[in-house]
């Protein structure tokens, strides 16, 4: 009789355990929005994002192409005409400041990577990650000091360029980048160097209680990529 | 008999036990390997956001690649007549010239005040440099194609910073309150992007 009895406890705990922790999943993967149908939708979504991904990108290497051709034709045409020599000199000139040409030259290279302290061990984790904001600090920090093309994990910013939060990652002309951040400025490298001064953005981020990982390298050979996208506007127009 | 369906009993539950703890397992190491950058774990929400970038990255593009192509065949064209090329290659330099902010410019858009606190009260909230890169950032963000500060126009490489913690400099010129902020971009994007609660206005 107290075998029986023991048997059905046991069993009883065991039951309560399974169900507890089949309680707990369900909810997880309820809070996470996913069951079988609507994974099925973002498989679709997926695929389509993935196809216009790649439209983009062979379309964008289609302009290059043409870009190319432009080139050669303008070369072609000016050639023998000084006045419009200047004129495509200062084309070039401008297509630089703008970000639609790779640009080199002498700067400073930061890495910015989330704190390695334990999330345990401080009051509000958030706090070890880096942020839109800092980012938006430090570039302005950079501009301050004299850079003249800046990017972040490659991305070139350009006029129209916002940094934006992502939940755990990191928007910039519409390309999703995480930490580590490597940012490239082109610039003076001295000059450049001074935005990891004391009481600099850089070092509040490296204090105490953030302790973010902040390199900064100076370089006389850096290559700044030019803007992946497209820059046209539609809204502002020339005043007369 | 009756031992024997009791042991027949035990096996069973214990390999139900088993089944389902092994499956436990595979699910928590599952959720413990996810990756949030890559594309395949995003939820449908965040997929379709992304959907919708890529798509207007992708026309913005295109629409891009036939204007180019229009300009390469007026080249082609044209290549017999010098006054001609001279205009076309005048027309990419002053669309050089608007890209970087080197003309005035006009079109529909919103025009943004901010002011100082009052002087008299207990604390004074002054606006700071970090208010108007975070709007700049914002309004960016919504398509602005051209903004100005008060008549300073924001270019790529334009910073903002703060002497003293009072005087505000955009493009090393100063700036004083009331901050008048002019973007000009689709004014229902601009508007819905600044305005609302949690919103930076």
């Amino acid at each position: 009789m107290t075998n029986k009895l023991k048997i059905s406890i046991v069993l009883g705990i065991m039951c309560l355990a399974l169900t507890a922790g089949i309680c707990v999943q369900v909810k997880t993967v309820q809070s996470s929005n996913s069951t079988v149908s609507q994974n099925y939708e973002e498989n679709n979504l997926r695929a389509e994002v993935l196809k216009y991904k790649e439209r983009y990108d062979n379309t964008i290497k289609e302009i290059d192409e043409l870009d190319k051709q432009l080139d050669a034709k303008i070369d072609e045409a000016t050639e023998n005409n000084s006045e419009l020599e200047e004129a495509q000199a200062q084309i070039k000139e401008g297509n630089k400041i703008i970000g639609l040409e790779e640009v080199t030259g002498p700067g400073v290279i930061i890495t910015l990577s989330d704190s390695q302290l334990d999330p345990s061990t401080v009051f509000d984790p958030s706090t070890l990650l880096l942020h839109d904001l800092d980012i938006v600090s430090v570039i302005n920090e950079l501009k301050n000091t004299g850079a003249e093309a800046i990017s972040i994990n490659e991305q070139r910013i350009v006029s129209t360029s916002s940094i934006q939060c992502g939940g755990a990652i990191i928007n910039i002309n519409g390309e999703r980048i995480g930490s580590p951040f490597t940012i490239k400025a082109i610039g003076l490298p001295e000059s450049l160097a001074n935005i990891d001064r004391t009481d600099g953005y850089l070092d509040l981020l490296r204090s105490e209680p953030y302790k973010i990982g902040v390199e900064l390298k100076k370089s006389n050979n850096i290559t700044i990529p030019k803007y992946s996208g497209v820059i046209n506007f539609k809204y502002a127009k020339s005043v007369e | 008999m009756k031992r024997k369906g009791k042991v027949t009993l035990t096996i069973t539950i214990g390999i139900a036990c088993l089944a389902l703890s092994i499956v436990m397992f595979m699910q928590f190491r599952l959720v413990n390997e996810t990756d949030i950058t890559s594309i395949e774990n995003m939820r449908e929400e965040e997929l379709r956001t992304e959907l919708a970038n890529w798509k207007e990255r992708y026309e913005e593009a295109n629409s891009q690649y036939e204007e180019k192509a229009k300009k390469l065949e007026e080249y082609k064209q044209k290549e017999e007549s010098d006054a001609e090329t001279a205009e076309l290659v005048n027309q990419e330099l002053n669309n050089v010239n608007l890209l970087l902010g080197k003309t005035d410019v006009e079109g529909e858009g919103v025009i943004i005040t901010l002011k100082d606190g009052e002087e008299n009260s207990e604390e004074t909230p002054m606006v700071t440099p970090d208010n108007l890169n975070l709007l700049i950032n914002e309004l960016k963000l919504a398509g602005a194609e051209a903004i100005s500060i008060n008549d300073e126009r924001i270019i790529n490489m334009s910073d903002i910073t703060v002497v003293n913690d009072t005087l505000i400099l955009i493009n090393q010129q100063r700036v004083m309150s009331p901050y008048i902020i002019k973007a000009i971009g689709d004014q229902t994007y601009l508007e819905s992007t600044l305005v609302g609660k949690g919103r930076i206005l």
